[in-house]
């Protein structure tokens, strides 16, 4: 079964059109990153996947459930990590996935806290207001968050922003420690990042797609090169 | 694509060629119904006076009994407003259950034609108290009413003009629309059953209008509801054309 | 071992979805949290409730008589009231949007409106502790010499019902204008006016207990009946609209 799927996805509001019936099918396990210059309609189809945003015409299938019939089901199925931390800042950051996971209904919720905190490493941390965190550590704390009732999708909004080199290596080794047996959809500007990580690649422009393919196919050189070429500007 | 435009709201064919036509008649209308209001209609029932006479202890002139014909535009024009907002309302409705912008336009231009109407509603009405109640000012139920709906449409504006999304700033004006609906009945009501210490309520007996005094204000509420239909289809004209020109604009950028 | 990041097949995680009660409960809790880490809203509130007294100090320092004074008291401290909580509904939003956490709760499976509630419940707790304060501040300052009539533990009533329809409207209004510019303006332009018909009603109760002359039972019951209506009202349109407001 498909983890994914978007078909004839269209968002369009009076005359704008952020998605021109953008389709794609991405198997189980697979990673997919979302590319295109800015006003691409990235983030606006990351939203529309991730049932923040409803799409004007066509469907959206993540494990199989449509989005727009049944958004509860889906939302129970994803997690979402992006730029902004989505924590309380003053709260500590045992209370905010103490609240996540209520708000989830996760069974056994200090437990499934107390794992996560130690699986990012910010268990000594536990009871500090995320406010004193530095970027880094926030970032490892929200994924922390978005992995607490353990989604099989997990979306990922440019990520790498703000993150310094360090920060950048630490993400990347939990990403790698969460691949096993979820499927991801990263928009990201980082060609490189992005690329490397992926099995799957959707180049975005004015939001249609330019581009849809499974990466072996491609080695970066030459994906760039097309990058260029058919997007023209706006390669960070 | 196509059939979700054929579902939604059209513009152009007879109702835009019928507006500017609309329009005159409208004024015409209206223009007729003031002018049988102060030649053909009497006095307020047939009293006429000359120069200043005192009637129950209140001097009174004819200055006063003529202000009285002010009332022959004021009801119809806040009538009007009021419908106009409520069809606001209506397409804000429209428009949260369907998202689609067509309805959003609508809805904003009812309320411009709604804050047209308000704001004559206001001056009339002014003018009204200045005369019948010697008064500039007074906090008496349906001016006090007209004031918050006055300035509640207003925000409506400022509230647009303070969103960048355009689809958030939909669904905020929306909202607000209806709120503003059924806020100011509830406003009206309260303000008459309350009345404010300082002002004594003025409750006028309009009961028994002659056919002199229906006539013309049917006729000027006939013309202003034409007036404001023709109005609505104008703008909503010029607005889609402004935003086809935006979106042409926009493409050619690119 | 399997890492706990891995989605778990040794140890898999459980999820019973909770019921809206139970999500009203932690969203009322991490507003209450956050009160408490920060003391944002009761502080700044309860200063410029305060100060707002000290102002009318000097504005009644030239009023005359006892009635006057009576007569005023209840317009007077509802201006208070008014003034203050849309200070505190100002920012009793700012923290959702800040971090992006409010889609966070975008992406719990729940009903929406229930966000309403708890915010609105959290901000009438708020209102309600200020007014603790500030309403005995207001009767020390103001009413001490001059006194009320026995009529005034009424007054009890009107500052419940019009707290009530403050912290309802005020949530759904404060909702809207933290996505706008200059948001604190906003709200005033979009509140004040929304409001105005609570304000009028909640001033003739106030004022019909406080100055309790003959009759006045009947003048404080109409004024508490529509007082209440339009809480009932105003309450549940905002609830059913809340959804769209939030999701936008």
């Amino acid at each position: 079964m498909s983890a994914v799927v978007a078909q004839r996805v269209s968002k369009v509001f009076g005359r704008r059109k952020a998605l021109d019936r953008v389709s794609f099918e991405l198997p189980e396990g697979a990673f997919l990153s979302i590319f295109g210059p800015n006003g691409a309609g990235k983030s606006t189809l990351l939203r529309v996947l991730s049932t923040l945003a409803r799409p004007t015409e066509g469907t959206v299938r993540v494990a199989g459930i449509d989005a727009k019939e049944h958004p509860d089901q889906v939302r129970e199925r994803i997690g979402l990590i992006s730029h902004q931390s989505m924590l309380y800042a003053d709260l500590t950051a045992f209370e905010n996935l103490m609240f996540v996971a209520r708000m989830h209904g996760v069974v056994d919720a200090e437990d499934r806290v107390r794992t996560m905190l130690k699986a990012v490493e910010l268990d000594h941390r536990r009871y500090d207001a995320v406010r004193t965190f530095s970027r880094g550590m926030t970032q490892r704390l929200s994924i922390a968050r978005a992995l607490l009732h353990d989604p099989s999708v997990v979306f990922l909004d440019e990520p790498y922003a703000g993150l310094d080199p360090h920060a950048v290596d630490i993400f990347d080794d939990l990403i790698d420690r969460m691949r096993a047996g979820r499927t991801f959809v990263m928009v990201s500007h980082d060609l490189q990042k992005g690329f490397d990580a992926a099995t799957h690649v959707l180049v975005l422009a004015k939001g249609r797609t330019v581009l849809f393919q499974e990466k072996e196919s491609v080695d970066f050189q030459e994906f760039s090169q097309l990058y260029r070429e058919t997007v023209g500007m706006g390669v960070a | 694509m196509a059939e979700n435009r054929a579902k939604g709201p059209r513009v152009g064919g007879a109702l835009d060629r019928f507006a500017p036509i609309g329009l005159a008649v409208g004024a015409v209308l209206a223009l007729v119904g003031l002018v049988y209001a102060f030649t053909v209609t009497p006095l307020v029932n047939g009293a006429s006076v000359n120069g200043v006479e005192v009637i129950n202890g209140v001097a009174v002139s004819n200055m006063l009994l003529l202000s009285q014909k002010i009332f022959y535009w004021h009801m119809p024009v806040a009538a009007v407003s009021f419908v106009g907002i409520a069809f606001a309302a209506y397409y804000a409705v429209r428009f949260l259950m369907t998202k689609d912008a067509a309805y959003d336009v609508r809805s904003k231009l009812c309320m411009e034609i709604g804050l047209v109407f308000v704001l004559c509603t206001m001056v009339t009405g002014l003018l009204w108290t200045r005369f019948e109640w010697g008064v500039w000012w007074t906090w008496e139920p349906r001016l006090t009413t007209y004031f918050i709906l006055m300035l509640l449409v207003f925000g409506y504006f400022i509230l647009r003009n303070a969103v960048a999304d355009s689809e958030r700033r939909a669904v905020y004006a929306s909202v607000l629309g209806i709120l503003i609906l059924v806020d100011v009945p509830i406003c009206l009501m309260v303000t008459r059953l309350i009345p404010s210490s300082v002002h004594p309520v003025v409750f006028r007996a309009d009961s028994g209008m002659s056919f002199e005094m229906v006539l013309p204000i049917l006729l000027s509420v006939i013309g202003f509801a034409l007036v404001a239909i023709g109005l609505f289809r104008l703008r909503l004209r010029a607005q889609i054309l402004e935003d086809r020109l935006t979106a042409v604009q926009e493409a050619l950028e690119d | 071992m399997a890492d706990e990041l891995s989605t778990g097949v040794e140890r898999p995680v459980r999820v019973k979805r909770p019921s809206t009660w139970a999500h009203y409960r932690a969203l009322v809790k991490k507003d209450l949290l956050h009160e408490m880490h920060t003391k944002d809203m009761l502080t700044s509130m309860g200063l410029y409730a305060l100060l707002v007294l000290v102002v009318y100090g000097a504005a009644l320092a030239q009023a005359g008589s006892q009635l006057d004074v009576q007569q005023m008291a209840g317009g007077l401290l509802w201006a208070a009231v008014l003034f203050t909580s849309l200070l505190g509904l100002n920012r009793s939003f700012g923290h959702e949007t800040a971090d992006g956490c409010l889609d966070g709760l975008m992406l719990v499976p729940m009903d929406r409106s229930v966000l309403f509630l708890a915010k609105a419940t959290a901000n009438l707790a708020f209102l309600a502790i200020v007014e603790v304060v500030v309403v005995p501040l207001f009767f020390f300052f103001f009413l001490g010499t001059v006194g009320v009539a026995p009529s005034w533990p009424l007054l009890l009533a009107v500052l419940a019902v019009g707290t009530i329809g403050i912290a309802g409207v005020g949530t759904m209004l404060s909702t809207i204008t933290v996505n706008t510019r200059g948001r604190d303006v906003m709200l005033a332009v979009l509140f004040i006016p929304l409001s105005f018909p609570l304000l009028w009603s909640c001033v003739s109760a106030a004022t019909a207990v406080l100055v309790g002359t003959e009759g006045f039972m009947d003048t404080f019951t109409m004024s508490m009946a529509l007082a209440g209506g339009y809480d009932v009202v105003m309450i549940l349109v905002s609830w059913v609209l809340y959804d769209f407001v939030v999701s936008a």
